[in-house]
């Protein structure tokens, strides 16, 4: 148990992303506000970096460091979209609760 | 209608808390037992061996052992590196990198890795940042008012950005904290004051308690700015020629330089690519916020109501 607690080997930091990953999901679905929604999907992608970087170093491959940059340049543009489409959803209806926004629902 | 939902809720919140157990009761076990390396072939094993002081503890791994296809032949697996773990002489233990005839190749001191640099306080460190980003993450998807969601975020990207650097990737931690908690985050507050719910006021304390403890935190902060500043030294020319130059054995791993060559040489269409993203959803943001109905729109209003006029 001490093993596990001092030796900080390449599980850890997996589990840590696995844990954060789930956060996320657990905000997703539980969330009804589109803004945490927002935030739980850039929290997904977080934990997906420290997954890759995580692999990286361990089998000492530099192109996943690539990959994350250009994984937090699509968040960027998410994010930007996203709240493009907030803002013009609460201009149309003063609210942003996603369970009230059923009108194409069939 | 609200029962059954809030039950659902519970059920889903259950359903994960669970999963979440098992993927950690797994991961741990996975991370402390499921290092041990595979075997090299025998006569790969005694070249190498030849090739070390005796009585090292070598654990070999192969680097590569993939087949390659070369205009449909399948060649046999190509062994390019051995990794062995040896102890060297004066006690330090060190990772080497060899060629299948017992050639050293490379050669990292362990302390310069990542488990060599475990000791207790990297271990506090990572237990620090990573309840940090736990903490925020949780923060984010339990409190009711935006603001203080916001800050958990910032507080989760901080953790990140330090367990970045703690996985050698110096720079992705640096742009970590640029785009996400210095652009990203900031972009989200905004939207939340356009939003404007009176629930999502900053919490902070009222009155004159407030004041005090605000002005404070200004004047600490300015100060530590101008100590920061007065620390930087101006860039000493000579000194730095006459440095010596970086060797091999302090490699660069993750350093602007290292991620700046890889991207430039494999990444360079998904880089151009990202460009045009970007383009788009810089485009398509302003087009979706802005207001649809241009009556609504009061500087355009007066534009042509003073054109009429």
């Amino acid at each position: 148990m001490s093993n596990l607690v001092w030796n900080i080997g390449y599980g850890h930091f997996l589990v840590l992303a696995a844990v954060l990953f789930l956060i996320g999901v657990v905000g997703v679905l539980v969330r009804r506000n589109a803004l945490i929604i927002l935030m739980s999907v850039e929290l997904m992608l977080n934990a997906a970096n420290v997954t890759l970087l995580a692999f990286s170093r361990m089998w000492g491959d530099l192109s996943a460091h690539t990959f994350a940059l250009i994984v937090i340049a699509v968040a960027a543009a998410e994010a930007s979209v996203g709240l493009a489409i907030v803002v013009a959803v609460f201009r149309g209806r003063r609210n942003v609760e996603v369970d009230r926004l059923t009108t194409l629902r069939h | 209608m609200s029962r059954p939902m809030i039950s659902h809720r519970i059920r889903t919140l259950i359903l994960f808390a669970v999963t979440a157990w098992g993927l950690t009761v797994v991961g741990t076990s996975g991370c402390s037992s499921g290092s041990t390396p595979a075997p090299c072939p025998p006569h790969i094993e005694a070249a190498v061996r030849a090739a070390l002081p005796t009585n090292t503890n070598m654990a070999c791994r192969l680097h590569k052992t993939e087949t390659k296809k070369v205009e449909g032949k399948v060649y046999a697996p190509q062994l390019d590196v051995v990794k062995a773990d040896v102890v060297l002489a004066d006690g330090r233990l060190a990772t080497l990198d060899l060629s299948a005839d017992g050639k050293v190749l490379e050669m990292v001191y362990a302390h310069d890795d990542l488990y060599g640099s475990s000791g207790k306080i990297m271990a506090l460190v990572f237990w620090v940042f990573a309840l940090a980003a736990v903490a925020g993450a949780l923060f984010v998807i339990s409190r009711k008012n935006l603001i203080a969601a916001v800050m958990g975020m910032v507080g989760s990207f901080l953790g990140i950005a330090a367990i970045y650097m703690m996985l050698y990737a110096q720079f992705l931690a640096v742009v970590q904290m640029l785009v996400y908690a210095g652009a990203i985050m900031v972009l989200f507050v905004f939207v939340v004051m356009i939003l404007n719910r009176p629930e999502d006021e900053p919490v902070a304390p009222a009155g004159r308690a407030g004041q005090a403890l605000g002005g404070l935190a200004i004047i600490y902060l300015v100060g530590r700015l101008i100590w920061m500043l007065k620390e930087v030294q101006p860039p000493d020319v000579a000194r730095a020629l006459a440095a010596p130059l970086p060797t091999a054995e302090g490699h660069d791993w993750g350093s602007v330089k290292a991620v700046g060559t890889d991207l430039f040489n494999g990444g360079l269409f998904p880089f151009e690519a990202i460009s045009i993203l970007l383009l788009v959803a810089v485009v398509g943001a302003i087009a979706i916020a802005r207001p649809l109905h241009v009556e609504d729109d009061a500087p355009a209003k007066a534009r042509s109501e003073g054109g009429v006029a």
